[in-house]
């Protein structure tokens, strides 16, 4: 079971390394989408698989990234690569300071806070408030990538600079899973009073759940902003939100199952062109199948992530 | 301090009308196997909630090794070396024995919050140990066999053993266990009598609640007997034996139980 997930995630790996040299320009685009909102997925699956937050706001996180990226390269000229640590550290700190007074709170209410918290965002947006965001329709007419004064102006540089972070998400989750901190989150989302009982801070590992998936999302609006050299609000809308929550619960918060369902989910319309406008409507009846079908959806997580040299005895005495 | 004391002064926890303990006083000493017992709903697990830090007892002192430990967060106290143990078990029940256990290694751990994210060599290191230590704990607790078994398809006597066998991976000073012999079977009690001696020879001291007066009888050295929320008695299990107060309140009615 163990090699067969590390063989499948190696020749998914090695199939997306050369992929975009055997698609054509909307298809490259197409592909960049799909790594761009897995990582978002990924970043989402961290507070609400992880350490099972309700949280319902995380297109807000992926859309201050963006934002921070398309301020700071049209208004002040940095370079789109040089905007990287703002884009990450902007949500990070928006994050923790909205975590910080919310995440004791119970699931349901944590979800209508959340939902709170991405109107507000939008609103902001779509008001111009301190005049950088451009309103309505946004910021556009970013420049190209470019790395030591070369432009990139291929898809295919954007692609596997969306690449690269889809590595580094995965880096990260499995780390994680070898980690105190990626148990402390399985810990306190499986029984926050045993988990402080037995030592943890749970306030603490919440808000750094919170701080992670808000900055991998950053990074994901970063890639975003540079796919289309341009923002507006409705990419970061509730909406949204909402199917980047369904795709983790959808997929069952393993990482198979969330990239599975934003393959679905943007991917699939796609292929089905003709379809397109009906993907609500087919991934509305998906959602509704898997959660009656296999409540713990499509790919379960599963748990037994211990080193092999403590199950030796046991194949020993077998 | 050399002596690592639990002393409670006046502990009173109220839920709305209702005393559970009432102005409770105790003094548990190191190297002790220290008894609470009492009938259904005498408060036990109410003062273990206090000394815990899962309730705030509204007035009283908690004095732990010199500190008040009153009013601190759960795991505040589990850092100060009290971890404890659940009457309805509380395991993390999608997760395999081993992972359950190395729960307890959360706060000896010396990870930081960006291993996490980045490992070190310290911090691989640090994961090794951590996990040998849970393999000393599993054979300790004879559950190596059942390593990567989810705890929720174990037998309840074994759960229980992997509930103290988490408590225990905290290195703990003070080990409360709130019945641990509920659910278990003539053979696993007898266990588990073992087990606790061990604990303490370990140099472990142990704070439980029992109903099966005669494992109390035969592990304590000391006993405090509760009846509605008041301390009616304390002593040796001896002296506690032949207390008529201790006799009407709580051996009476359990035979009333029955
Ligand atoms: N969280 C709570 N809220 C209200 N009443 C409680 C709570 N916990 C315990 N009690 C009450 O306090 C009393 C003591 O309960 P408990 O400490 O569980 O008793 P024991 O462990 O001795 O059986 C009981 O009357 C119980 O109903
Ligand atoms: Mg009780």
């Amino acid at each position: 079971m163990k090699k067969l997930s590390v063989a499948g995630i190696s020749i998914f790996l090695m199939v997306m390394a050369v992929l975009p040299h055997f698609l054509d320009s909307r298809w490259q685009a197409v592909a960049i989408t799909f790594v761009i909102f897995s990582v978002v997925a990924l970043s989402q699956d961290i507070i609400l698989g992880k350490a099972g937050m309700f949280n319902m706001g995380q297109a807000m996180f992926f859309g201050m990234g963006a934002y921070a990226t398309a301020i700071l390269n049209s208004h002040y000229n940095w370079p789109l690569l040089a905007t990287i640590p703002v884009a990450i550290l902007v949500p990070v700190c928006v994050g923790i300071l909205l975590a910080a007074p919310i995440v004791h709170l119970r699931g349901d209410y944590l979800l209508v806070v959340t939902i709170g918290f991405n109107i507000v965002f939008i609103q902001v947006l779509v008001n111009n408030l301190g005049g950088v965001t451009g309103g309505p329709n946004g910021i556009f007419g970013l420049e190209y990538l470019s790395i030591f004064g070369h432009e990139l102006r291929s898809q295919v540089a954007v692609y596997y600079l969306a690449f690269a972070v889809l590595l580094l998400t995965l880096a990260i989750m499995l780390n994680l899973e070898k980690s105190k901190v990626g148990r402390a989150l399985h810990y306190l989302r499986e029984d926050p009073l045993a988990a402080e009982s037995i030592g943890i801070n749970t306030k603490l590992y919440k808000i750094f759940a919170f701080a992670l998936g808000a900055g991998i999302a950053g990074l994901a609006g970063m890639v975003y902003a540079t796919q289309y050299s341009a923002v507006s609000p409705e990419g970061f809308e509730f909406i949204q939100s909402v199917l980047f929550f369904s795709i983790v619960l959808v997929g069952g918060s393993s990482i198979p199952g969330v990239l599975l369902g934003v393959f679905v989910m943007f991917v699939l319309p796609e292929i089905f062109r003709e379809f397109s406008t009906w993907r609500f409507f087919v991934f509305g009846f998906a959602m509704i199948l898997t959660m009656i079908l296999r409540p713990r959806g499509i790919w379960p997580a599963t748990f037994g992530k211990i080193p092999k040299y403590m199950i030796k005895e046991k194949s020993h005495g077998a | 301090m050399a002596h690592n004391e639990l002393i409670l002064t006046d502990v009173t926890k109220r839920f709305g009308g209702l005393t559970a303990v009432d102005s409770l006083s105790m003094k548990v000493e190191t190297g002790q196997i220290y008894g609470v017992i009492g009938p259904n709903g005498a408060g036990k697990t109410t003062i273990f909630n206090c000394i815990t830090g899962i309730y705030r007892s509204e007035e009283g002192s908690v004095n732990w090794n010199g500190e008040e430990i009153r009013g601190m967060t759960p795991y505040q106290i589990v850092d100060r070396g009290i971890v404890r143990t659940f009457q309805t078990i509380r395991l993390f029940s999608q997760m395999s024995v081993a992972e359950n256990v190395v729960s307890g290694r959360h706060i000896k751990s010396s990870q930081r919050w960006w291993h996490g994210i980045c490992p070190t060599v310290g911090s691989r290191r640090d994961e090794y140990d951590n996990w040998m230590k849970v393999k000393e704990l599993l054979e300790f607790f004879n559950l190596d066999e059942f390593a990567a078994t989810p705890v929720s398809s174990l037998p309840y006597g074994h759960q229980r053993r992997v509930e103290m066998a988490r408590a225990m991976a905290v290195d703990p000073t003070l080990l409360i266990l709130d019945e641990p012999a509920a659910g278990l079977n003539d053979k696993e009690t007898a266990e588990l009598v073992e087990t606790i001696f061990s604990i303490r020879d370990k140099g472990v001291t142990v704070l439980l609640i029992e109903h099966d007066m005669e494992l109390v009888m035969k592990v304590t050295d000391y006993l405090t007997v509760l009846n509605f929320g008041k301390k009616i008695a304390e002593g040796t299990p001896d002296e506690i034996q032949k207390n008529p107060l201790v006799i009407e309140a709580y051996l009476g009615s359990e035979d009333d139980d029955e």
